[in-house]
């Protein structure tokens, strides 16, 4: 590597929120008049804008997969994955005995979690291959089912520890991802230096793990018994009289919960943000690309107020405008994303690792996020 | 005019001078000389400040302009500004895709309804009693069995099996009837051929033949075999929703919806089907329509009373009931007698411990004094 630091800002986003909001809305759009069948062309649009605003060096990244790729891979998910899932879940129930149907589905949900897995190993490998800088291929190497083996290990540990293996099992799976991950022919390294990778981490995930198993109820709990006793219903709703219920009763409660919730909410992403800041920055501080390190100054509330935005687009959006807070989240990351060093850029070469000719079919089956996940 | 080129073989760009020909653009490299076919050439920037172009295919070779050199460039190769060189698609995609979509959908939403009929015509004994299963399941956690309806229960079974004997009902020694206890008025009919009838339907009406109304009506949901043909389409739309939308759950939550007894309400021309097969098996029986008429007025009138909404689904879904009150009202025989006697009356209302009822008003006196929420039969 050249001793020389890099530009004072090496990673900028220069979306503008108008400019992709109005992508979105087009996409949102056509979505819903195609039955969601345009949804292949949405993320792809949507990828190619997210991309081309973020610039290393002053080049920008350039996203080039195509729509069809992504079709193709859901019509091969159509016999693959579809046609065993209806028969588990329609025809089974009707054509055998109860107890033979009941443990298809449970086997088939056993065999969701490697699947999900391996379904969100794959979608990476197609976004990396599809993502060039200076016409140079990003790119995945390694396999999808060792990663669906390990990650279902750590998800079962993640469930036997009631979650407290969590920060192990996220800093595991950065580490496979990212030491498989290469720029052109040259690899990403996890560095280890001695120290637990997750050693930051415990203290702010036993601020979200006490807050989701405590705080986060009673806060419910305080606001929908407030809510409710502003509202006059406490009584009636507990039946301690034998009251008429007044005649805004239904909507009453319904607001009551509905403020409990949102607090509720608001309570989880608060506990959580420490945590999801304290684990994207180790994950970062990690990370090295032909000697050079990286660095992310992500804070605590300054993401929970992201991922609040992002939330709350999406929610009223009921999901249409869901590629808002992948674009908040990005443009979060990028912009405080810092690089130590620079890399020998003219010695690394174009990627040889092979390229996918179809993509996420599977993640798109399961329905998952379709976002960029930067780390 | 000054621009930068990647090779596609290492990650830097080098400075270089491009001239603009008639059809290619031309710059050098070291010694050597590139000279790149406008047609041959895509954007690589969407829009973004400043314009990259690639090949086609992609060799990984790029240059990049600064934004100031666009009218140059624009002149030289429009074609590298259309919509379609900056990768937007036609609108013809779009329109292929809504095409696509609405003929999958007329597929799956109007085909697999149309061949409800034969599916559920086909289906095995033992596939129509496991959906009856998970019906009975529901019927058992949302009601309560009356220990004491065993009587009136009889009592309603030998008026539908007369019913059903006059009118030829191929079903007439399947069917039965069970009275629950539950919190609304209603009746429908199950998967097995078992009809469900609340107390507080019973209660509802007023005289026997508006409760002899509505079985008939629930007969001929079995008879028509409505039921799993309704259970079938709402699958193919489950089916539909989960291949189409993706995994998010939405198919499975109408498939699982269509066998529960959220499920079970109906089409309108189930509905009208039901209704005038209902009134020939009353008109077989020499049971006055009338009934039926008077239990329509019953429901309107709770229906507009129904303040909390706690009636919306299926009236939603049902013919208007003015419209079907009139129609049963049109085949009206008055004079008729009912199909219960005194007594047999009072131990059906009596079921599920409600202390019987009034006997036997007149029809020209029968108006719903108050009554209690209800939901038309489905």
């Amino acid at each position: 590597m050249t001793s020389e630091a890099a530009p004072a800002q090496a990673f900028r986003h220069s979306g503008k929120f108008i400019d992709v909001m109005g992508l979105a809305a087009k996409n949102a759009l056509l979505t819903l008049l195609t039955f969601t069948l345009y949804r292949f062309w949405a993320r792809t649009s949507m990828r190619r804008r997210l991309w081309s605003r973020v610039s290393a060096m002053g080049d920008p990244l350039e996203y080039t997969g195509t729509a069809l790729e992504l079709f193709r891979g859901f019509l091969i998910a159509l016999p693959t994955f579809f046609l065993p899932a209806i028969f588990v879940y329609y025809i089974a129930p009707l054509a055998l005995d109860p107890g033979t149907a009941g443990w298809l589905a449970f086997g088939f949900y056993l065999l969701a979690v490697p699947l999900i897995a391996a379904a969100r190993y794959l979608m990476r490998r197609y976004q990396l291959s599809r993502t060039h800088w200076r016409g140079i291929r990003f790119g995945l190497a390694g396999s999808a089912a060792g990663f669906a083996f390990a990650s279902s290990g750590w998800t079962v540990l993640q469930w036997l520890s009631l979650f407290w293996y969590t920060p192990v099992s996220r800093m595991n799976r950065a580490k496979l991802l990212w030491e498989n991950a290469r720029f052109g022919d040259q690899p990403f390294e996890f560095v280890e230096d001695g120290q637990s990778p997750q050693k930051d981490l415990w203290w702010p995930f036993a601020l979200g793990w006490f807050g989701t198993a405590f705080a986060v109820p009673t806060v419910f709990g305080i606001v929908l018994s407030v809510g409710l006793a502003y509202l006059g219903l406490d009584a009636v709703a507990s039946g301690e009289q034998a009251t008429e219920p007044p005649p805004n009763f239904i909507a009453g409660v319904v607001i009551a919960y509905l403020i409990a919730v949102i607090g509720a909410l608001l309570g989880y992403l608060l506990v959580w943000a420490p945590y999801n800041a304290a684990a994207m920055n180790a994950i970062a501080a990690r990370l090295s690309l032909d000697g050079a390190r990286f660095r992310l100054r992500a804070k605590t509330f300054s993401l929970f107020l992201v991922t609040l935005a992002g939330w709350i687009v999406t929610i009223f959006s009921i999901g249409l405008l869901a590629p808002i807070a992948g674009f908040l989240q990005v443009r979060y990351v990028i912009n405080r994303f810092e690089i130590l060093g620079e890399p020998r850029f003219a010695e690394i070469g174009q990627s040889i690792v092979s390229a996918p000719n179809a993509g996420e079919g599977l993640g798109d089956a399961f329905d998952l996020d379709m976002g960029v996940g930067v780390i | 005019m000054r621009a930068r080129y990647a090779d596609g073989r290492a990650a830097i760009t080098r400075e270089t001078e491009c001239t603009l020909a008639a059809d290619t653009l031309n710059f050098i490299i070291g010694e050597t000389r590139a000279e790149w076919s406008y047609a041959d050439l895509a954007r690589a920037d969407d829009g973004n400040g400043c314009i990259i172009l690639k090949r086609k295919p992609d060799t990984g070779e790029r240059l990049y302009f600064e934004s100031e050199h666009e009218a140059e460039l624009r002149a030289a190769a429009p074609n590298l500004f259309t919509k379609r060189a900056r990768g937007i698609e036609s609108p013809l995609i779009a329109a292929s895709l809504a095409a696509a979509a609405y003929a999958c959908a007329a597929a799956f939403l109007i085909g697999v309804p149309m061949a409800s009929g034969p599916i559920a015509d086909i289906m095995p004994t033992a596939s129509r009693e496991q959906i009856a299963d998970i019906s009975w399941s529901q019927v058992n956690a949302l009601t309560d069995y009356c220990d004491d309806s065993d009587e009136a229960a009889r009592i309603l079974n030998d008026m539908a099996h007369r019913m059903m004997t006059a009118a030829q009902v191929p079903q007439r020694d399947n069917v039965w009837i069970t009275i629950v206890d539950a919190p609304i008025p209603n009746a429908f009919a199950l998967p097995d051929e078992s009809i469900i009838v609340t107390a507080q339907l019973i209660a509802m009406a007023e005289q026997p033949d508006e409760l002899a109304g509505v079985i008939a009506h629930e007969i001929a949901h079995i008879e028509r075999n409505h039921v799993l043909k309704n259970i079938v389409s709402n699958m193919g739309a489950g089916i539909f929703f989960d291949i189409v939308v993706g995994g998010g759950g939405i198919g499975q939550a109408v498939a699982v919806a269509s066998v529960n007894l959220a499920g079970l309400s109906y089409s309108r021309d189930f509905e009208r089907e039901a209704d005038a097969r209902g009134l020939d098996y009353l008109d077989a029986a020499d049971i006055d329509t009338a009934g039926l008429a008077r239990m329509f007025d019953h429901l309107r009138t709770a229906a507009e009373g129904d303040v909390e909404g706690a009636i919306p689904a299926l009236l939603s879904t049902h013919p208007d009931t003015a419209t079907r009150g009139a129609d049963a009202r049109a085949r009206s025989r008055p004079g008729l007698a009912q199909p219960l006697t005194e007594q047999e009356w009072r131990v059906v209302r009596s079921a599920c411990g409600s202390g019987g009822g009034p006997a036997l008003p007149a029809p020209a006196a029968a108006q719903p004094a108050e009554q209690p929420e209800k939901t038309p039969p489905s």
